[in-house]
This record gives C-alpha cells, sequence and structure tokens, in this order.
C-alpha cells in the first residue's frame, strides 16, 4: 500500500481554500461589553466586499437592539478572521487521500446532537449546508436554528483541518530545504488524522461498518427541557471561567 | 410633496389578495399552527426542494368573518403581483444576478429559491395576534442555512417589494419607502456597491452621512418623509454640506464649516451675519401648514402652556421652536386673546392669507375631527366661502340622489326577479327609492358574499391536494428507503450463509486431515 500514499503527497498541491464547493468562512463571534454577552456563529463569503462587514454589524446591533458600542466590535471580530483566512489563502496544501473524521457535539437551545461521520477532504464539491438541512430534515428537528449551527460546525472543523495541512505543507517545505531525505515526514504529518482507507477497506471486508462501531456513528438527537438547558448552560459558563 | 404622496398612493393599490388573483398559493397565517400540529414530524420551515412550501389547510370559520377577515388575507402592494412560490420572475433575475450567473455552485436558483421562500414562509408563520409583525434580518439569518451576505441581499430585496413587513395601514409611509427603495435598488443593481453607495447616497443626499444605502432604505426614506431631503450645498466650494453649515439669511448663502471657517466668502460679509445651523436641524425649520395648523389649534386650546402646544405640535418641535414660530406669525399676537376676539379681528382684515388663517382657526374643531372625508369638506368650504359651500353641498346631495337611481336602475337589469324590477320601477319614483336601495345593497352584498365564499372552498381544495401530494412524494421516498435496507439485509444474510459454508468446509477439511494424520501415526 505504500506506493499510494506517496502518489498522494507528490501531487500537486492545490491553492488553500476551504474544500467545500462554496467558499464559506465560517465566523465566531464572542464579544462581552459592560457585562453583555453576545456569542454568534455564521457563514461568512469571503468575496463580499468589505463594506459588507460595517453593513451586517450595523444590521445585527439594530435588530438586536444591542447598544451601539457592539458594532465597532463586532466589525473588528469579523475583521480579524477575515484577515486570517486571506492571510492562508495565497498558499499550498496538500490533499492526499484524506478522509476525515468530523464530530458534531453542540447544543443548539433545546437540542442537543451528537454525531460523528467521515468526511472526504478531496471532495471540494461537498457542501455542509446541504448537509445539515438534509439532517434536520431526517431527524425531524423543528428548531430551525439548529440547522445553521450544524453547517457552522463542520465547517469549522474542515476549516481547521485545512490550516493544519497548510501548515504541514509549510513544514515539510522548510525541512526540503534543510535535508535531502523529506519524503515520508509530510505523510506520517498530515496523514496523522485521516482514516487510512485503505486499512479498513482493504481486502475482503465489505464497505458496510462493523457492528460494534455503528453505536459510534449514529446520530443522536436529544430534546432538553428547560432544567436541563438552565443546568448546562451554568456548567458551560463555569467551565469557561 | 403632497402630490407626490397622492401619486404613489393611487400606484399602491394594497390588494387583499384574494385567492382569484394570486392562485392557491397564498398560505393563511393564522392555522399554520394546527395544520403542523397534525403532522408533527414536519419542520415549520421546510428547507426542502421549493415545490413544496407548507401551505395551511382551513380558514377560519365563517362566524368570525368579520373580525378576522384581515389576518386571513395577506396584502402585498400591487407592484409585487408577480410573485410566485414556484417560479422565479424577470425582476428576481435583475436585482440578485449574483445566484443565476452559475459563477458559484452553490448560488443557483434552487439555493435563491429556497431562501426566498424560507424568508417569506418565516414572516407569514407570524402568531394571528400580531400578522403584520415585522421580522428582522437577524432572526431570519439564524435559521437559515447559508451565507450571511447573500442572504442579507434576499431580505433587502423582498422587504423593498413589500413582500415581507409590508402593513398596509401604513401605507403612505410605506409607499414611500416603496417608491424609493425600488429607485434605490436598480442604482444597486447597476454597479457594485461601494460605487453605487456614494451615487445613493448623494441622490438621496440623507442626512447621517455613513448609512450605507441598502440598509439605509428606511433612514433615507424617513428623512425624504419628513419634509424633503436639504441638499445643502456650499455656495463656496460647491460641497454638499454634511454635519454642520452656516447660513446668512441677509445674503442668502449657504456655507459649509470649513468654507466658513476659512473665511472662504465674499468682501462685505462679516462672519456675524452666518448662524450655524445643524443638518439635522435644517429638516425640521421648515414647518409645514399642517403643522402651523396644529400650533394654532393648539395655542386655541392651551393657551399660555407651551409645553402642551410643543406636544401637541409633536415632529420634534420643541416649546422655544413653537414660541418662535408662533411669534414669526403675521398674526400671532391676535390669537392671544379669547377667540372672539380673533372673529372680531377678521372683519377688519383685508389680506387673503390673514382670513385664511382665521378660518382656520374656527374650523379647527372641525378639522381635527376622526373623520378625514368631514376634515377635508371642512377645510374646502372654508377656502370657498360659506354660501357657495352652500349651495354646493345641495347641489352635490341632488346630483347623488339621481345618480344613485341611475345605477341601480342599471344593477337591476343584471338581476332576474321581475318582481323587484316592477317594484323599483314605481319606487323609483317616490320616496320609497331608498327602502329599495337599502334591500338592493343587501342583496349585493350577499351575492358578493357567496361569491367569496365559492373562491375560498376552491382555494381550501387546492390547498388540500397540494399537501396530499407532498405526502404521497414522501411516502414514495420512504417506500424507495425501506426497499434499500431490505437489500442490504439480504446481502448480509448471504455473506453470513457464504461464512458459514465456508467453516462447515474447513471443519469437514480439518477433521479428514486430523482422521488422515492419526492413520499414518498408526500406520507408522
Amino acid at each position: 500500500m505504500k506506493p499510494l500514499s506517496t502518489w498522494g503527497s507528490s501531487r500537486n498541491p492545490v491553492k488553500f481554500r476551504i474544500p467545500t464547493s462554496d467558499n464559506l468562512l465560517p465566523i465566531r463571534l464572542d464579544i462581552e461589553i459592560d457585562g453583555q454577552r453576545f456569542r454568534d456563529a455564521f457563514t461568512w463569503n469571503p468575496s463580499d466586499p468589505d463594506s459588507e462587514v460595517v453593513v451586517f454589524a450595523k444590521r445585527t446591533v439594530k435588530d438586536l437592539k444591542l447598544p451601539p458600542a457592539f458594532v465597532t466590535q463586532i466589525a473588528q471580530s469579523i475583521q480579524s478572521q477575515l484577515t486570517e483566512f486571506r492571510s492562508y489563502e495565497g498558499q499550498d496544501m496538500y490533499t492526499g487521500e484524506r478522509v476525515v473524521p468530523i464530530k458534531l457535539d453542540l447544543r443548539v437551545n433545546h437540542t442537543l446532537i451528537k454525531d460523528q461521520f467521515l468526511w472526504d477532504l478531496n471532495n471540494f464539491e461537498s457542501d455542509p449546508e446541504e448537509f445539515a438541512r438534509t439532517f434536520c430534515k431526517d431527524m425531524g428537528i423543528e428548531d430551525p436554528e439548529v440547522g445553521p449551527a450544524i453547517a457552522i460546525a463542520i465547517r469549522e472543523q474542515l476549516y481547521e483541518i485545512a490550516v493544519q495541512s497548510v501548515a504541514s505543507a509549510k513544514e515539510s517545505r522548510m525541512i526540503k530545504k534543510g535535508r535531502k531525505g523529506f519524503e515520508h515526514i509530510p505523510i506520517s504529518k498530515a496523514g496523522g488524522i485521516a482514516v487510512d482507507l485503505v486499512k479498513s477497506f482493504g481486502n475482503k471486508s465489505s464497505v458496510i461498518r462493523k457492528r460494534k462501531e455503528w453505536d459510534v456513528f449514529e446520530p443522536i438527537v436529544d430534546l432538553l427541557s428547560n432544567e436541563e438547558v438552565d443546568a448546562l448552560e451554568a456548567t458551560e459558563e463555569r467551565n469557561a471561567r | 410633496m403632497g402630490t407626490d404622496n397622492n401619486h404613489h398612493h393611487n400606484n399602491d393599490t394594497t390588494i387583499t389578495t384574494t385567492p382569484a388573483t394570486l392562485g392557491p398559493n397564498i398560505s393563511n397565517n393564522n392555522n399554520s399552527s394546527t395544520a403542523n400540529n397534525k403532522s408533527p414530524p414536519k419542520p415549520p420551515i421546510k428547507p426542502a426542494e421549493p415545490p413544496t412550501p407548507t401551505t395551511t389547510t382551513t380558514l377560519q370559520p365563517f362566524g368570525s368573518f368579520p373580525n378576522t377577515a384581515d389576518s386571513d388575507f395577506i396584502s402585498i402592494p400591487s407592484y409585487s403581483r408577480w410573485f410566485s412560490w414556484d417560479n422565479i420572475h424577470q425582476c428576481e433575475l435583475r436585482f440578485l444576478p449574483e445566484f443565476f450567473d452559475g459563477r458559484s455552485a452553490s448560488k443557483n436558483p434552487k439555493t435563491y429559491k429556497y431562501y426566498r421562500n424560507a424568508i417569506i414562509q418565516r414572516f407569514r408563520d407570524n402568531p394571528s395576534s400580531a400578522p403584520t409583525k415585522k421580522i428582522t434580518f437577524t432572526e431570519v439569518r439564524k435559521t437559515i442555512v447559508g451565507d450571511v451576505g447573500s442572504i442579507r441581499r434576499v431580505f433587502d430585496f423582498l422587504e423593498a417589494w413589500g413582500l415581507i413587513n409590508y402593513s398596509p395601514s401604513s401605507s403612505s409611509s410605506s409607499s414611500n419607502k416603496a417608491a424609493a427603495a425600488p429607485q434605490q435598488l436598480s442604482q444597486n443593481d447597476n454597479k457594485d456597491s461601494s460605487s453605487s453607495a456614494t451615487k445613493s447616497a448623494a441622490a438621496a443626499a440623507a442626512p447621517p452621512p455613513d448609512a450605507p444605502p441598502s440598509a439605509s432604505a428606511d433612514n433615507s426614506t424617513t428623512a425624504a418623509a419628513a419634509g424633503g431631503p436639504k441638499k445643502r450645498l456650499c455656495s463656496a466650494c460647491k460641497s454638499p454640506c454634511t454635519i454642520s453649515c452656516f447660513t446668512s439669511d441677509k445674503h442668502n448663502l449657504t456655507l459649509c464649516a470649513r468654507c466658513y471657517v476659512s473665511n472662504n466668502f465674499r468682501v462685505g460679509i462679516s462672519s456675524t451675519d452666518f448662524r450655524r445651523v445643524e443638518i439635522s436641524d435644517v429638516v425640521k425649520t421648515d414647518w409645514t401648514d399642517k403643522e402651523t395648523l396644529h400650533l394654532l389649534e393648539a395655542i386655541m386650546h392651551y393657551g399660555d402652556d407651551w409645553k402642551k402646544v410643543a406636544e401637541h405640535v409633536g415632529g420634534g418641535r420643541s416649546d422655544k421652536d413653537c414660541v418662535a414660530r408662533f411669534l414669526k406669525l403675521p398674526f400671532g399676537e391676535q390669537f392671544v386673546g379669547a377667540p372672539e376676539s380673533s372673529e372680531m379681528v377678521d372683519n377688519q382684515l383685508t389680506s387673503r392669507r390673514s382670513s385664511f388663517q382665521n378660518k382656520r382657526m374656527r374650523l379647527s374643531p372641525l378639522a381635527d375631527a376622526s373623520n378625514p372625508i368631514l376634515a377635508q369638506a371642512a377645510f374646502l368650504s372654508a377656502l370657498a366661502g360659506v354660501e357657495v359651500a352652500e349651495v354646493a353641498a345641495h347641489a352635490a346631495v341632488t346630483a347623488l340622489s339621481d345618480f344613485a337611481g341611475v345605477k341601480i336602475k342599471a344593477n337591476l337589469k343584471s338581476v332576474p326577479a321581475d318582481a323587484k324590477q316592477q317594484d323599483f320601477d314605481v319606487a323609483s319614483h317616490g320616496d320609497t327609492a331608498y327602502r329599495m336601495d337599502g334591500a338592493l345593497a343587501e342583496a349585493q352584498s350577499e351575492l358578493e358574499k357567496e361569491e367569496e365564499d365559492v373562491e375560498r372552498a376552491l382555494c381550501e381544495i387546492a390547498v388540500q391536494t397540494k399537501e396530499l401530494q407532498d405526502k404521497i412524494v414522501h411516502f414514495e421516498e420512504l417506500d424507495l428507503q425501506v426497499e434499500r435496507e431490505s437489500q442490504q439485509l439480504q446481502q448480509l444474510k448471504d455473506l453470513l450463509y457464504v461464512d458459514q459454508l465456508t467453516l462447515l468446509f474447513y471443519k469437514a477439511a480439518a477433521h479428514k486431515s486430523g482422521e488422515s494424520m492419526v492413520e499414518s501415526v498408526k500406520a507408522e
């Protein structure tokens, strides 16, 4: 199986982008002014002009009736996350044969979701939004805020992994300049997270998952009552501090 | 500006969308909750394929028809009549080209329809107690899966075209908004947002200088509604004044702050001639006739209590403003006394304007009556004079009665009841015309009611068939899935069988080799 992996790593690197069909950036806001806490998460299209950031910040503050001091903070936060993304944009990332596990563990209002599934990083046509929509529809989730939260969680993890692959590409390039024997190092670094497809789906076993793994990969959707929600929020805040 | 308002009001026929005009696609708010209770797995917002929006089923029972007539119907302005759940109209293509030019794989017509239908559905899902409660963009974007920039553009588009957050009661202000907003949108449409920001900001000359156009459709139109956007161009440097400017009434000049400071004006004018004017104040310093009328009324009622006068005038006029304005009025002093003295003064004055104002004073009790028609009639009769008004009123009454007779005759021809016609022919010449009027009007209204009922029933049926169709589609999918799973199970069974066979085979083989070994050992 070795020839396969070396072939994968020496493939021409691709320009950095989030490996989904549309290059959208997940943005998370967590701003605290005068004891008022504003947390939010949404997807942003980095090809929108920068004036859009201010517009959006103003609109949000106006709609949620927050004190106007939030406007600059929100705009700054969005802007800094955008520039961080843009700084990665010009660089390369290696994309080997990579199927990564994505874990969902989130609580949105009264719904608690735990799930785990495999995602193909090389599939640049993938669409977390569509996944989220189908998920909500299949699981019969009534709360409309869950969908975007799922999509954002998936995007964030994909973004993380993409960033890591960029970092490893950089390091391997630096090592390249240093020594000659570089071939195996990027593989070991980049392939750490990925699931080795060859190993699991090698010769004889079927494509169907082993029975003992079924529980791990099954989505769990829980509807919480008010007290449970309060209890969870209290523990979260305690952990945050 | 007044005529402008009227013009737009006429265009903006807020039609209550009866099913006949828009097809059976409009959803009624009140019973969406009950529909959902019947089928719990259905989410309130269906992010699925566009042909399956959640439409509601039953209408309110007829007993409560008069009260809930408003909440049963959604009204949208007449210029948005093109909207339908399933189709994308030409103007949507024009205003939101990003979804249709194929530049990005995820921005396609399907997602556009999903955003649009989801937003409109969310607006129409308002609880029946607040059928025209506005939804905010933030509420919407939290619930829609997609990137916020495009969602915002769709939201602004829908709001500008009155498909969401539209309340017919505020038709005059919203007609202003609607008139101004499509203009702004068309400007945005032509260029990209940065250049259009400057363009529409200059065009609207909205006082808040930092409000970008698409988000400030509200801001600029409220400025427009508040009495015309005042474009203050500095006479010296020809740049629009934004924050504050200096005006000199004596020389009829306006200077921006910079020019004033740098003494950039002609010789002969000293800096003391100028007074500083904040742009926010400029809009307000023009007292409209209405405000003057209010002021005079208030003074009559409240006398010296300027605080109450300011309240009555409203519009942000402080009591100082009211006093200043009052003093500026040509005959303000006369009104301080009792109203009778103003009438006496009346007779002595000859100028038209003064008599105009005094008559307004006298008529004010009627002018602020809640019936606008009466108020207008009072106003007009004041303008025309007492005798003229009397004669006109008489003529109008006789003309109306004649006209009513003619009209009812024409209507009656369509009613097949001969007896009624005979009756009416006799009656039209007598004073029983009024009784027939009443009966006929009743009959007409009954007919109309029946028509509406029939239309509603039809609408109901259409909605129900659509629901059935949705259910059938859903069940088909489920069926497919069940089939697939059973196939998988079959495969598993087969595998198991193969495993068992191989096990048996090897067992048999091992057994045999064991035997042969034993035999060989025995042989040795």
